[in-house]
């Protein structure tokens, strides 16, 4: 019998390529939100990345399915937005995939709210209130300041779990921050004209992303949160917009667009989709055009 | 089963359960999850083999509490109250504990839990889509299977979602009827073992399948003496609220699936369950038994369908169809029997955390309880209070 020379070239080739690929095995990354796969894509550009859910997605409600379990399992580092976003479907996760590496904070599980301070904490709750977050508003990534922070804890974190690549986390962290520090200016300059305008959101989708700007969110669709907007409250909200001092009505990419339709029409408002996360919009394929996308959008309307 | 009547243990329980949450500032993965489900229902008729009686009634008052124990250990404990004729009783579903830190995607659970066979058996009665589980659960598994015990998983490290688990139980509510108290049962009677595998189709499907396989070493029938009978349909009449199963066999096998959509992966405003399970109960027929007798049949067999569409996020509906087609020993022979239900069910959801259901079952049986063509409307709330524990695909 011949044998192909190519071929066991080919297969050796492959062989040590395979074999290489388990000696430096890269860090695989579980992020509960695109946000975090996009953080970490900056922070460990070799790293095997997964998001758990997209940007067309409530992640309030996802389904604790197979296919998450499968990838927990092997994951080395979650990372998710913490604050009880993810108490839903993370601690079932956690349950199943049976990943000693992921349980702990201490180890491979990382929670972006825990390194910064969150908006309207609460020191009471209670279900009459709607699906509300104890450990306040967990929709952090649209703060660039925060979001900034978060980097920080997160590479430092990498660094922690694969001390071995550590020169390349703080590198791929200083490149980050240089370009995002570059850009918070340039965003604040362009959005500079929002300031003070008042809008009517869906959920505290853009709790964040109002704060830094300066956008006022003076009601809300959902009547409480987690709820879906009832005609009786959108009524209500009918009669606020009639003090003719709305710039909008915003809703996220994951959000159903109807209650804010009707109200845009009756009000003659115009209705804005803004892109919750990385992939929320065709413009939207990483952090940067993430913001610059939400910011050209809000001017449009202005 | 502990049968309580005093009023002031109930509460001493409750407040037992209750006093860490005025400790803890919230539940979170690190402080206990304590919580607390009220079910009560209305329903028109009486439903064979279900844990639902007709009239006004309580479902399972559910009392749960779990946490991490320490960095090693997880804990959970589930006390359901129920009312029968009168009497409070009080049942621990589940008092468990579970391995965190094991290597290589293996953990163990031990103590009292609900086994893993199947789809629907390893969920809470409270997430269930219709107000009692299939005819092929009540029949086989008591409603559903929950024992003292051990459990082996693995979870494989593959991209395809696959796991596998063996199990050991206590398996008395699995053992075979013995009306005299002669037998002499094994103290570990109930050995499983399950398979499940799942992924995506897309952004908008997930699929899970299963295979499983339970062994039951109590649960061959032993022949009854000539002039049994009456005695045999008075025990039987007594089994309508235990957890019991009622039908048992040596060899269980069976099979699921479920498949679930949403647009885009979206389960806030829409999404569809498919799901269903099949089960074949074998050598179930006494050793002793004189060949003329042997029943029609050797197995007993049952399974259901069904498809849960909730189109609004206040809004579900539900339709399932399920039959059970069982062997019942009478004295010295087998009677064959059939069950087919036919249910609609339509629920609101006010929040994530209440439910208001209406159904409508149709049951047609043949030897079968005296159930010829019998309809039941039943409606039905079930809400949870506190901090829940995540629901399971």
């Amino acid at each position: 019998m011949r044998i192909n020379s190519n071929f066991v070239k080919a297969a050796a080739a492959a062989l040590y390529i395979a074999c290489s690929g388990f000696a430096h095995a890269e860090l695989n990354v579980f992020a509960c939100e695109p946000e975090y796969a996009a953080l970490a894509k900056e922070l460990a550009p070799n790293a095997n990345i997964y998001s758990a859910t997209t940007a067309l997605q409530d992640p309030h409600q996802v389904q604790a399915r197979p296919s998450l379990i499968a990838k927990m399992r092997q994951a080395d580092l979650v990372v998710c937005a913490g604050a009880d976003l993810e108490i839903g479907w993370l601690p079932m996760l956690q349950m199943k995939s049976a990943n000693a590496k992921v349980r702990s904070t201490d180890q491979g599980l990382f929670f972006a709210a825990d390194q910064i301070d969150t908006l309207d904490k609460l020191a009471s709750v209670d279900r009459s209130m709607g699906d509300v977050h104890a450990k306040g508003n967990p929709h952090i990534h649209f703060d660039p300041n925060r979001l900034l922070t978060v980097a920080n804890a997160l590479s430092a974190k990498m660094s922690q779990l694969d001390p071995s690549e550590a020169a390349n986390y703080q590198k791929a962290l200083a490149d980050f921050s240089t370009r995002w520090q570059a850009a918070i200016p340039r965003w604040e300059e362009q959005a500079k004209a929002l300031k003070g305008k008042k809008v009517i959101a869906y959920h505290t989708s853009f709790r964040y992303l109002f704060n830094w700007l300066g956008i006022e969110q003076v009601a809300d669709l959902e009547p409480k949160p987690g709820l879906a907007p009832t005609s009786g409250h959108l009524a209500s909200l009918l009669s606020r917009a009639e003090q003719k001092d709305i710039l909008a009505v915003v809703v996220a990419s994951y959000q159903d667009e109807r209650g804010a339709n009707w109200l845009g029409e009756k009000a003659n408002l115009p209705v804005l989709m803004l892109p919750m996360s990385v992939g929320g919009n065709d413009a939207s394929q990483d952090l940067f055009s993430l913001y610059d996308n939400a910011i050209s959008l809000l001017n449009g309307v202005k | 089963m502990t049968v309580l009547n005093n009023r002031i243990s109930l509460v001493a329980l409750a407040c037992a359960f209750v006093s860490p949450a005025l400790l803890a500032e919230d539940s979170s993965l690190t402080n206990p999850a304590i919580s607390a489900v009220l079910n009560g229902y209305y329903q028109t008729a009486e439903r064979p083999l279900a844990e639902t009686a007709e009239g006004f009634g309580l479902g399972e008052t559910e009392l749960a509490m779990s946490a991490n124990i320490d960095d090693m250990f997880y804990g959970k404990v589930t006390a359901v109250v129920e009312m029968h004729d009168g009497e409070t009783e009080l049942n621990l579903e589940e008092a468990f504990i579970q391995t965190m830190a094991m290597p290589a995607g293996f953990s163990i659970r031990g103590g009292r839990f609900l086994s893993d066979i199947g789809y629907l058996n390893n969920q809470h009665l409270h997430t269930d889509s219709f107000t009692d589980r299939p005819i092929a659960y009540r029949a086989f598994f008591g409603g559903h299977y929950f024992d003292d015990g051990v459990r082996l998983n693995f979870v494989a490290p593959t991209d395809l979602y696959w796991t596998i688990g063996a199990e050991a139980f206590k398996g008395e509510s699995m053992r075979a009827a013995d009306e005299h108290g002669e037998r002499e049962f094994k103290n570990v009677g109930v050995y499983t073992l399950y398979s499940k595998i799942g992924g995506d189709i897309g952004d908008n499907s997930s699929w899970q399948a299963g295979l499983s396989y339970l062994r039951n070493e109590n649960g061959q029938v032993t022949a009854h003496e000539e002039g049994d009978e009456h005695e045999d349909e008075a025990a039987e009449e007594g089994h309508d609220h235990s957890h019991a199963a009622s039908y048992t066999g040596k060899n269980t096998y069976g099979a699921d699936f479920v498949y679930k959509w949403a647009p885009n992966g979206n389960y806030k405003y829409q999404n569809l369950t498919l799901s269903g399970e099949y089960y074949r109960v074998t050598d179930f027929v006494p050793s002793d038994l004189h060949p003329e007798d042997a029943p029609s049949k050797d197995y007993h067999q049952g399974w259901y369908l069904s498809s849960v569409y909730q189109f609004t996020p206040s809004w579900s509906a539900g339709v399932r169809y399920g039959e059970v087609d069982t062997q019942e020993l009478h004295g010295d022979h087998f009677h064959g029997q059939k069950l087919k239900e036919s249910e609609v069910s339509l629920a609101w959801h006010s929040s994530h955390f209440s439910t208001v259901r209406f159904q409508y079952t149709n049951q047609k049986g043949t030897n079968f309880d005296g159930i010829e063509d019998d309809n039941v409307f039943t409606i039905q709330y079930i809400m949870s209070l506190g901090a829940h524990g995540a629901h399971q695909f």
